[in-house]
């Protein structure tokens, strides 16, 4: 490929076909999107099937192995304890095993982060759409709760507003179920994500809407709800999905980020971020303590990742680079 | 512009308001009571009692709020506990740290911003290197190297790479110190090589999502009309790619910087937990875990003004670089 | 394992003290420390206390073998200390420190292994019991002592060091001298603001060299009590009120030259300090320096690297538990480590009016995995398995096991003992990672006995506050102890009188209020000083044995690194923390 030269240039002709079917092609060509996708869809069943895996697996994620640990609670034997009963080794300490704490750590992070994409992009798109179509005082006063939101320290109002949740729901005798704390830290990323998937949806349907074809529809007499169901909604379909399979993993890191602050999942319930953060003072003592979450973290994240990349280029065709 | 700019300013002095109105009601939700800082181990309820009434601390008021924000402008006056008058601009005064919360403020922001600005200066610089080189041959080795690299470093654990930095250099190598804080003025070497691995953490992330930002913005450029046209004239095509494409796909990507560095200015916690060092992001997470209310005012307002002034700022410019957004 | 938890758990007595114990010189030397590596440490006792000779509190302090001036130490520490006005230091940093600044009317001579000896510091001895009856008590302070400016140190200054203690304003402190002079409202009994030139009831100072205390109560702690930085002299001319806090008047070996909060605190040599009147400290060091900020791990490999400044440093924060399992073994650090028990004592705390049933209290005691939990922690450099409410090195103490299970707990005993009962039970968990980690060893352990145990997790900032009222609604939780002094005095009463009950902020935790109890502690304090130390060990089982109010865990272990070039140092018997009067630079 030269420099400069146009990726598009093609000669011949070829059937129509809609865009939607466009995509699909390219995305199955697109060999990285093949691989990714497939770790996507492996992660995903390893989560839905974790008590599956348990039962094969033979060891919880709650069980102790002290006795497979040396005076100052280190596992004893390779890289972690690693060993044909564990696959992953024994956390330090505890003694409690790596690799079933994984598998469920995984569910956590996709269901947290499958909730909150969900979730802010949803609220985030009829915001967007609103305030780039109605008025401009609409626009004027939900730019400035945008603003708000965006202003507003998402880490302050994490570690208040967490923790007093499930003051307020529970009694001070009840355990708060992981399904809560699910909630409440979906919540709070709900309180500040749809502000930054609003402003990206309004930018777009500013952009659109002030496109040709949009005039053309208005000036041939379409109604409001026309022009945003026909013409501008189709146009954000593609901005849509690419913002939230790149949420997904923005998601991920989040909360492990929040796990890492100790805010967020709490024991027994196995976290990455949780576990990354205990681990990182073990960095010089049991380092495989440290690599299998952080390993398994980044390439749920990087496939993630990648799988959004390959989707908008397959999505967007201006964008496309030529082979990969 | 200028009408453009006064209606900005003053949306940006609203939302300022709003937020230190939510942060202070918060402070009902908060679960530390910050009189019992003050003696943690020998107070019986009645003197604690005392002590919150007369320190004007016995639960979020408007007066109290009032009075606050008073202070910040005008200075106000606090209790010979507190040490007595406060000069505007007065943040309060902090009974976990002993001290005026402006003195603590004054400590934490230099090196929040010691870490942020030379961070951004790396990012940008790497990142759009990096997105601009690959994106010039789309498809080559150096492409997918840069993608790869780009991807890899857009989706490690920041806590992760900063612990592996120090690891490495710090604890193996020994070639860089454990970082800490030296103020510039008093030797830039020290400030350089207390900071560095942070520095390299912080742009490592951020230079990897510049690069692809960067790096999608540009392709698309090139695939628009008037790069078509450009080239149609027969303009050299590292001219048409440096000056004409660049320009147009620069704009976003300031946006982008603006509002990062806006944001991070405000405390990037994460590394500055993962580094020990105190900056506005650590003073923040440690005043809410000890229910220090006028050190969180302080590191709120100060992270939302930031934030706020920073969206001034880009709107302002994109106000003036992008004809379509003047024509709204 | 880190805890910030540790800092500020130092007790006080409580605010109704019946007769306090006093114990005078009459026990039994101890025997020396274990070898480090051992997992457990045989009881030690700690050898005797108060001087009688009046020679053991003249100085100078015994030389130090092997030491020479100079040099500069450094102290690597991640928080800055909480309080250096002496009226207001309560944190083990800021007793360590004041043991450079601020001399106090009687003070301890510390061999580091148990090995104490209570003398007067500022005083010519521990104190003259005047009538007998330890209702009052005198102190003739010694000639010669000055401030780091020059200015006579009389009983005046060291008087009104104790009546600014009464100033709301300087909150902090330990409140003992307060309370046992005007009762539990003593700031609004006697107001220091108001009446600044002169003291508060009961503290008088007949002449420059006599200062006298007087209480409507017996005190025979009093010695005690005043080896707190809470006797230490202020210049009533350079009180500053709360910015007094940043630069104390020192009447130590050390000043303070420079003060920069999170950033570092500098001491120099005091010129003014006289090694003849001081029986407890040297100087010879040039100067200290607390380096604030580095977190536990990056000091310690400061320390290991031992290379420049960090040669003749010691890293505060200890040793973590994740670096634990390499520094222990390595032969290079075996001469630079420091290793002590500590008087803070751990014990999963029973709410005896919600877990009324004397037998579930016993069936945790049988079921409790000691090992498991030290393992939990990171082994035996941070902490120790105990059996016993008062830890080792407390006068008095003696070993027993009121409910022998073995070292990993015994749950078929306590099925046997629950008969067939499967109790369910809230445990009361900070949100800290110290009090996830333990809160999830603690279920998984005593499950195994048949319990059912919920995990209430709760702002570990807050669990202080909340555990130490009344009507918390929590079974079981985990609760530190480290007495101000090594008497049982200290401990007992204080945790298990029921008469000392109160609302908020209580130290009988486990709620327990047994008649025959509290008159047991009244007749063990009414004993001449001399008996009272072997009363308190038999007390100790007694109280475990018929109550069983909580389940002892572990002591807390010290493990110190420091830097190959700075000696002296040792771990106080006292309060655990690494102490500098004895430091010194090698060449």
């Amino acid at each position: 490929m030269k420099p400069g030269e146009h990726p598009r240039a093609r000669t011949g002709t070829r059937p129509s076909r809609s865009p939607g079917r466009l995509a699909w092609r390219r995305l199955r060509a697109d060999r990285t999107a093949l691989i990714t996708g497939g770790i996507m869809v492996a992660l995903i069943a390893v989560a839905l099937a974790a008590p599956l895996i348990e039962m094969l697996y033979g060891i919880g994620p709650s069980e102790q192995f002290q006795a497979e640990l040396d005076d100052f609670g280190m596992p004893i034997g390779p890289a972690g304890g690693v060993s044909g009963q564990h696959w992953l080794g024994l956390e330090p300490g505890l003694g409690r095993d790596i690799f079933i704490r994984l598998v469920y750590g995984l569910r956590t992070s996709l269901v947290v982060a499958f909730a909150a994409a969900v979730v802010t992009t949803a609220v985030g798109v009829l915001v967007g759409l609103l305030t780039g179509f109605l008025g401009r005082w609409t626009d004027g006063v939900i730019g400035a709760v945008i603003d708000f939101a965006l202003a507003m320290p998402f880490l302050i109002v994490a570690l208040t507003v967490v923790p007093t949740l499930t003051q307020r729901f529970y009694g001070p005798r009840d355990a708060v179920p992981a399904s809560f704390q699910v909630f409440s830290l979906v919540l709070v990323f709900a309180v500040f994500g749809w502000a930054i998937a609003a402003r990206l949806v309004r930018g777009q349907v500013l952009s659109i809407r002030s496109r040709e074809f949009v005039d053309a529809a208005r000036v041939s007499g379409a109604g409001l709800g026309h022009i945003l169901g026909r013409e501008i909604a189709p146009n954000l379909i593609a901005p849509i999905l690419v913002s939230f399979s790149l949420a997904l993993p923005a998601y991920i890191a989040a909360e492990a980020g929040l796990s890492f602050l100790g805010i967020g999942i709490l024991e027994p319930t196995p976290d990455f971020g949780r576990m990354i953060d205990r681990s990182l003072g073990y960095l010089q003592t049991d380092p495989a303590y440290v690599l299998f979450p952080g390993l398994l973290l980044f390439v749920m994240v990087l496939a993630f990742n990648m799988f959004g990349d390959a989707l908008r280029d397959a999505l967007d065709p201006r964008a496309e680079a030529g082979p990969r | 512009m200028i009408r453009f700019l006064l209606a900005r300013s003053a949306r940006a002095a609203l939302t300022l308001v709003a937020v230190s109105m939510v942060t202070y009601a918060m402070f009902f939700l908060l679960p530390q009571d910050p009189v019992s800082a003050m003696c943690p181990k020998n107070c019986n309820a009645e003197r604690l009692d005392r002590v919150r009434h007369d320190l004007d601390l016995d639960g979020p008021t408007v007066d109290g709020y009032l009075g606050y924000m008073k202070g910040i402008f005008v200075g106000r006056e606090l209790d010979s506990a507190q040490g007595g008058y406060c000069e505007a601009p007065c943040l309060g005064y902090s009974y976990v740290n002993n001290e005026p919360v402006s003195r603590t403020i004054g400590r934490a922001l230099p090196v929040t911003i010691s870490i942020v600005i030379p961070a951004a200066a790396l990012w940008l610089a790497f990142g759009l290197g990096l997105g601009l080189t690959s994106a010039w041959r789309p498809g080559s080795a150096l492409d997918r190297a840069a993608v790869a690299v780009s991807l890899a470093g857009a989706s490690l654990p920041l806590y992760f790479v900063g612990g592996l930095l120090l690891l490495i250099f710090t604890y193996r190598l020994g070639v860089v110190p454990v970082p800490h804080y030296t103020p510039l003025w008093r030797s830039p070497v020290d400030w350089a090589s207390g900071l560095v691995l942070a520095w390299l953490a912080l742009a490592f992330l951020f230079a990897a999502i510049y690069a692809r930002l960067s790096r999608s913005q540009m392709l698309e450029t090139m695939s628009e009309d008037f790069i078509r046209t450009a080239r149609a004239k027969g303009l050299p095509p590292r001219q048409v790619y440096g000056r004409h494409a660049l320009r147009a796909a620069i704009t976003p990507l300031i946006t982008v910087l603006g509002l990062d560095i806006g944001a991070a200015l405000g405390g990037t916690v994460i590394t500055e937990v993962t580094f020990g060092l105190r900056g506005m992001g650590r003073t923040a997470v440690d005043a809410v875990h000890t229910g220090d209310l006028p050190t969180i005012m302080a590191t709120v307002l100060i992270a939302a003004a930031f934030i706020v002034i920073a969206n001034v700022v880009v709107d302002a410019t994109y106000h003036l670089i992008d004809p379509r957004a003047r024509a709204q | 394992m880190r805890r910030s938890i540790l800092v500020a758990l130092l007790a006080t007595a409580t605010l109704i003290l019946p007769v306090a114990a006093c114990s005078q010189s009459g026990s039994t030397p101890g025997t020396a420390t274990a070898s480090p590596g051992s997992s457990t440490m045989p009881a030690e006792q700690a050898t005797d206390v108060i001087a009688t000779d009046p020679a053991a509190s003249q100085g100078p302090a015994a030389a130090v073998a092997g030491a020479e001036p100079g040099g500069t130490v450094t102290i690597l520490r991640k928080n800055k200390i909480s309080h250096l006005d002496p009226q207001r230091v309560y944190s083990f940093a800021g007793l360590m420190n004041a043991g450079l600044i601020s001399r106090t009317l009687t003070g301890w001579v510390d061999q580091g292994n148990g090995k104490l000896t209570l003398v007067g510091d500022l005083a010519t001895s521990t104190g003259t019991n005047v009538k007998g009856d330890c209702t009052e008590w005198e102190f003739t302070v010694k000639d010669g002592l000055k401030f780091e400016d020059g200015t006579p140190i009389t009983s005046k200054e060291i008087a009104y060091g104790i009546a600014r203690s009464f100033d709301p304003d300087l909150t902090g402190g330990p409140t003992y001298l307060q309370e046992w002079l005007a009762g539990a409202d003593y700031d609004t009994a006697w107001d220091f603001k108001a009446n600044m030139t002169s003291l508060p009831p009961g503290l008088t100072t007949p002449d420059a060299k006599t200062i006298r205390l007087t209480f409507d109560q017996p005190r025979c702690d009093l010695p005690y009590a005043v080896s707190l930085p809470a006797s230490s002299p202020v210049p009533p001319d350079k009180d500053t009120g709360v910015d007094y806090d940043n630069r104390p008047v020192s009447s130590g070996p050390y000043m303070i030259t420079d003060n920069t909060p999170g950033v570092q605190l500098v001491l120099d040599r005091n010129p003014n300090w006289d090694p003849a009147t001081d029986p407890i400290r040297h100087q010879y060091p040039d100067r200290f320096v607390w380096s604030f900020g580095s977190d536990s791990d990056a000091a310690t490999n400061r320390i290991i690297a031992d290379s420049g400044d960090d040669q003749t440093a010691i890293a505060w924060d200890g040793v973590s538990a994740a670096m634990v399992s390499t520094t222990v073994n390595d032969p290079a650090l075996q001469s630079r480590s420091l290793r002590a028990d500590t008087p803070s004592s751990n014990r999963l705390t029973i709410n005896t009016e919600r877990v009324t049933d004397l037998k579930v209290r016993q069936a945790l005691n049988y079921a409790i995995n000691r090992q498991g939990f030290v393992q939990a922690l990171g082994g035996p450099t941070v902490a120790s398995p105990t059996t016993t409410i008062m830890p080792p090195g407390t006068i008095g103490y003696q070993a027993y096991d009121a409910y022998p299970a073995g070292a990993t707990g015994d749950p078929a005993k306590a099925k046997e003992v629950l008969a067939g009962a499967t109790p369910s039970l809230v445990l009361a968990a900070g949100d800290d990672s110290y009090g996830q980690e333990t809160a999830a060893q603690l279920k998984g352990n005593l499950e195994q006995a048949g319990f059912t145990i919920t995990v209430k997790t709760i702002p570990a900032d807050d669990k202080l506050d909340e555990t130490k009222k009344r009507d918390n609604p929590w079974d079981i939780w985990l609760d530190s102890w480290a007495a101000d002094w090594p008497s049982g005095a200290a401990i007992l009463p204080v945790l298990f009188d029921g008469r000392t009950i109160k609302d908020a902020g209580n130290s009988n935790v486990s709620l327990l209020n047994d008649d025959a109890l509290n008159a047991e502690f009244d007749r063990i304090q009414a004993l001449p000083p001399a008996q009272q130390a072997s009363e308190w060990g038999p007390v100790d089982q007694q109280i475990m044995t018929d109550f069983a109010p909580a389940v002892p865990l572990y002591v807390d272990e010290a493990y110190y690194l420091h830097g190959s070039k700075v000696g002296g140092l040792f771990v106080s018997s006292v309060f655990g923390s690494p102490s500098f009067v004895n430091a010194y630079v090698s060449s």
